[in-house]
């Protein structure tokens, strides 16, 4: 056979696509749009490694505190950085006070001039809150007059709040953490960081199961208009195409589509680049200029999805034996071989089996193994699921008119349904999988925070030597505020210099005191003493001698070096039991009442605030915020949670959530388009049963019987596969195997969800089709 | 407007459009029990059209249809469809057959949307197939049997449920003329066994020729054209 020949054959299937008027362009439009989708998701994914290295290099770019004590003298090129991030709800907030020492000194990137004192520059998103109705409290925390817009280099997502006030007096407050004195931005040391195996792991597991469904959706989208198509390609047979050529004209129909559908899914991968950078999801934007696919992978969807579709359809044709004279032989098929179909799934298992075991301590899992293994697993679910579904309905019994439509139907067409299920079966199985490990390994990311938030909902830090008192004053005049304890904290050490021993000091009020430790009693001037809290060796050392001067030192918490203090630790010291304070930990250390503190050592220490809210107040946590910025501007409030999550399992959870809604949708979109083609395709025998008095009703459950079987065994399957892969990758991860059961029964229920809206959807053009009139014929 | 004395089914003044397309334009019609009544004319003259609104499956834009003295128009669509099931039957020029049904079950259908039961349906449905002599094909589905036999099933379908009304459209338009003289043979037949009236809609004059009587539409129009067999 010459490829001429070959050429010949497919580029009459090319014209055979857009030929037949109205129908033929509708058909064509339905496999582009359809093939489209994918595509477009299919680029979307290709530009996702390109979007997380920018937004790692705009980060990396404008990193200006590096949590290191530099002492970089003030020059013509410093500029002091102080951090004064904030919170509105539940939206973070960058935020940079900036101090310009001289002329020449840095600005961040996508800042054109620094901001004077009273002036603010915003991020574009910023500025439409800041503009909106709502955000009046936030408004009274960012005072500025606003002077600019931070411009996208200065910015990781489209949607990122962030600004740069104008500062002064900052240099008092440098720390190396929160305020800086910097020459330049940007990373000057990145760390490289080892990822953890098992996120890897579940990156990789996320990807395939998410484009596994795609490519099962493409497959199914290049075979839109197969029926009539078919009948189509007998007229050819007639006027003398023989089997062979038949099929290449069927595989060039199917090639336009593709290629058709990879320009849709250009356009609608631009458009959707456009919409992105106008949307967030999870807390997470990007730029379009983020969305670029990688050249290689964009050129490689662009050869494998015409490729595909050529071999999906020469693959699908060879089970139907177009016959001359309109005959499309529709005899039931042979039967279905199980051997095959089995292979791959337990081929897919035996890729991950030398793996098992393997815990996060014993280096990276190998790629390819991984990814093979799934992707036969989820193969397997396509394959096998032809077979059930044959098996099951050649078993079934006769029940009402209703199902004994639906049976016959799925008996002499069970490779249609299964078809049609096959996409959700593929994206619940790796859902459920995926569950399944999340669930499990879960526990390695999420702790249970140790915050004890029955007493204390936030927790703000004053800025070294700003004034505790009057914000505690302040605190307690906010809306929703029920109490407030207050702490001074500083530590000390038995020498001026390199101690060897250290104690923590808390100088608070009784109350306060008395949620620190257990104390005997208490009046203001009294000073306490914890010596048996976990991890203090050294107080019972230091109050052994009493009279020794030990020295309050800032630097041992940031503060500046050299500016140590004396104290002395006094004869009459009483002993205070330990219990756990607000954070979980034994306080131990020096607990003094705030007579007992000599004005000298106030400098040595950062005032603390604890607050219980009344959290039925709404809006507590800003005015609470607002409070914090109005007493310290440098001060930082802090939300207390009762469980903490690891950012980065947090970012591969949400990204699963997004692709998984991406998918479903593109599937039911599919289910939908396939249905109403297959109601067409009947339309006239459905009228015919009107004509003869069945009833709307019956023809309905007919339908819905169609699609319900088959989804019910889809999801049946697909439990078993989840279940499967999901307990050989804990085992992998050397988890514990356990089953989240209602997360199980929510992703059946999703996909359960998506067939029954399909099957609604599809009703009102059902009872269009089943009206009289589709018997005309003239 | 009063129907003919004795009819069982009659229109009068029947008036149908497809958008600016007139279908019917003032027909008229009436049929007996046991009686067989071809309507003729050409392609695109409304024969069908006139079918369907006596059939209750299209309503018409006007005019009067009354079955056994009740008017079809003051009859909801689950009372026409009712009618339909149990008093009319059906055959269409392709047979319209349910192609994942084998042929027994086929027949039965009509039988089973009445309720009654799998078995007993399938074995009334038996019995036609043998009178219609395709008993042998009962195993079959509809992909796997001749035109003509198809045909013949799409008949006993038609007539399992006793129809006192049989509606045939073009029956016998697909086959070759050896096979369609043997269904209407087979369904004028058994049509006249059951005493049941048949509205045979054909623009051949051989199959107007099992009727007892024709009429002729053109543009919409009918005429009767008295004819004694």
């Amino acid at each position: 056979m010459s490829m001429g020949q070959w050429a010949k054959d497919l580029g009459m299937g090319v014209r055979f696509a857009f030929a037949g008027g109205r129908e033929g362009w509708v058909r064509a439009l339905l496999t582009a749009v359809g093939v489209g989708l994918g595509v477009a998701l299919l680029l979307l994914t290709t530009a996702v490694p390109n979007m997380q290295t920018v937004r790692q290099e705009r980060e990396s770019a404008r990193t200006d505190l590096n949590y290191s004590y530099t002492d970089l003298k003030k020059s013509d090129r410093t500029l002091i950085v102080a951090d004064v991030d904030t919170d509105f709800r539940d939206k973070d907030i960058r935020g940079r006070a900036l101090e310009p020492e001289g002329p020449s000194a840095p600005l961040p990137p996508g800042v054109e001039k620094f901001p004077g004192v009273g002036e603010m520059v915003v991020s574009p998103a910023l500025k439409r809150l800041l503009e909106s109705d709502g955000a009046k409290l936030l408004r009274e925390r960012l005072p500025e007059r606003i002077v600019g817009t931070i411009g996208e280099s200065g910015l990781i997502g489209s949607h990122e709040l962030a600004f740069f006030r104008g500062g002064d007096g900052l240099a008092p407050h440098i720390d190396g953490s929160r305020v800086a004195r910097i020459e330049r931005f940007g990373d000057t040391s990145p760390v490289e960081t080892r990822t953890d195996p098992v996120l890897i792991l579940l990156v990789i597991v996320v990807f395939v199961v998410l484009l596994m469904p795609v490519a099962v959706f493409i497959a199914a989208a290049v075979r839109f208009g197969g029926e009539r198509r078919d009948r189509r390609l007998a007229a050819l047979r007639l006027v003398g195409s023989d089997s062979r050529m038949t099929r290449r004209i069927a595989a060039g129909e199917a090639l336009a589509g593709a290629v058709l559908g990879l320009v849709f899914g250009t356009v609608f991968f631009l458009i959707g680049r456009q919409i992105a950078g106008s949307v967030e999801v999870f807390d997470v934007s990007v730029f379009p200029s983020y969305l670029n696919p990688s050249p290689a992978l964009a050129l490689l969807v662009g050869l494998a999805v015409p490729a595909a579709a050529v071999l999906v359809t020469l693959f699908a044709m060879r089970g139907v034996v177009i016959e001359p004279l309109g005959v499309v032989r529709t005899a039931k098929p042979s039967r279905r071989r199980l051997w095959w179909r089995l292979l791959l799934p337990l081929g897919g298992l035996a890729m991950l089996w030398p793996m098992i075991g393997q815990g996060r301590d014993n280096g990276t899992f190998n790629e390819y193994l991984v990814i093979g293994g799934v992707l036969l697993l989820l193969i397997g679910v396509t394959t096998l699921l032809p077979w059930i579904v044959e098996a099951v309905v050649a078993r079934l019994g006769s029940g009402g008119v209703a199902w004994q439509l639906a049976v016959r139907r799925l008996q002499l067409s069970s490779g249609t349904a299964a078809r049609m299920v096959n996409g959700v079966a593929v994206a619940v199985a790796g859902a459920i999988a995926l569950q399944m490990l999340f669930a499990g390994v879960e526990s390695s990311y999420t702790k249970q925070s140790r915050y004890d938030t029955q007493r204390a909902q936030m927790e703000v830090s004053l800025s070294r030597n700003a004034p505790l008192d009057p914000a505690v004053e302040e605190f307690r005049d906010t809306k929703g505020v029920q109490q407030v304890y207050a702490f001074a904290e500083g530590y000390l050490g038995e020498r001026r210099k390199d101690p060897e021993m250290g104690a923590e000091m808390t100088v608070g009020d009784c109350a306060s005191l008395r949620q620190a430790a257990e104390l005997p009693s208490c009046r203001d001037g009294d000073i306490f003493y914890v010596s048996n809290s976990e991890y203090d060796e050294d107080t019972r050392e230091l109050v052994k001698q009493p009279g020794r001067t030990v020295y309050l030192d800032p630097s041992y918490d940031g503060g500046p070096p050299r500016q140590e203090i004396a104290w002395t630790v006094p004869q009459d010291l009483k002993k205070a039991g330990t219990h756990e304070d607000f954070m979980g930990r034994q306080r131990g250390g020096f607990l003094l009442t705030p007579k007992a503190l000599p004005a000298a050592a106030a400098p040595a220490l950062r005032g603390q605030v604890y607050l219980k809210l009344d959290r039925s107040v709404p809006d507590v946590y800003d005015h609470v915020r607002n409070t914090s910025t109005a007493a310290d501007p440098l001060s930082y409030p802090m939300t207390w949670f009762s469980t903490q999550t690891a950012d980065r399992y947090n970012t591969i959870r949400t990204g699963l959530f997004v692709g998984a809604v991406c998918v479903l949708a593109l599937i039911g979109a599919s289910l939908l388009v396939s249905q109403l083609e297959q109601l067409r395709d009947r339309k006239k025998l459905l009228s015919s049963l009107v004509a003869f008095g069945t009833r709307r009703r019956t023809l309905s459950l007919s339908v819905l019987w169609q699609t319900a079987i088959p989804i019910a065994l889809g999801l049946l399957l697909s439990s078993v596969v989840g279940l499967t892969l999901g307990a050989v990758l804990l085992r992998m991860t050397d988890t514990p195997i356990m089953v989240a059961w209602t997360s199980v029964l929510s992703m059946l229920g999703v996909g359960a969800g998506i067939v029954l809206a399909v099957t609604l959807l599809s009703l009102p053009p059902l009872l269009r089709l089943m009206r009289p009139d589709g018997l005309r014929t003239e | 407007m009063t129907p003919p004395p004795g009819s069982l089914l009659a229109a009068q003044e029947l008036r149908k459009a497809y958008g600016p397309t007139v279908a019917l334009d003032g027909a008229e019609f009436s049929i007996h029990p046991g009686e067989v009544v071809a309507v003729m004319g050409p392609s695109g003259s409304g024969k069908s059209t006139l079918l369907h609104c006596l059939a209750g499956i299209v309503p018409p834009d006007s005019g009067s249809i009354t079955y056994n003295g009740r008017e079809l128009a003051t009859m909801n669509d689950a009372q026409r469809s009712a009618l339909r099931r149990s008093e009319f039957g059906f055959v269409f020029q392709f047979g319209q057959l349910v192609p994942e049904l084998t042929c027994v079950e086929n027949v039965a259908l009509p039988l089973r949307l009445n309720g009654t039961s799998r078995k007993e349906a399938e074995k009334t449905a038996l019995t036609w197939m043998e009178r219609l002599e395709v008993d042998d094909l009962r195993k079959k589905r509809p992909g796997e049997v001749s035109g003509g036999q198809g045909q013949r099933v799409a008949v006993a379908r038609a007539l399992v449920t006793n129809p006192r009304v049989l509606f045939a459209d073009e029956p016998t338009g697909a086959l070759d003329s050896l096979n369609g003289e043997r269904v209407m043979e087979l369904l004028t037949d058994a049509a006249r066994s059951t005493n049941a009236a048949v509205v045979l809609v054909t623009h051949e004059a051989r199959v107007a020729a099992y009727s007892d009587r024709e009429i002729v539409v053109r543009d919409g129009k009918s005429r009767d054209m008295e004819r004694v067999v």
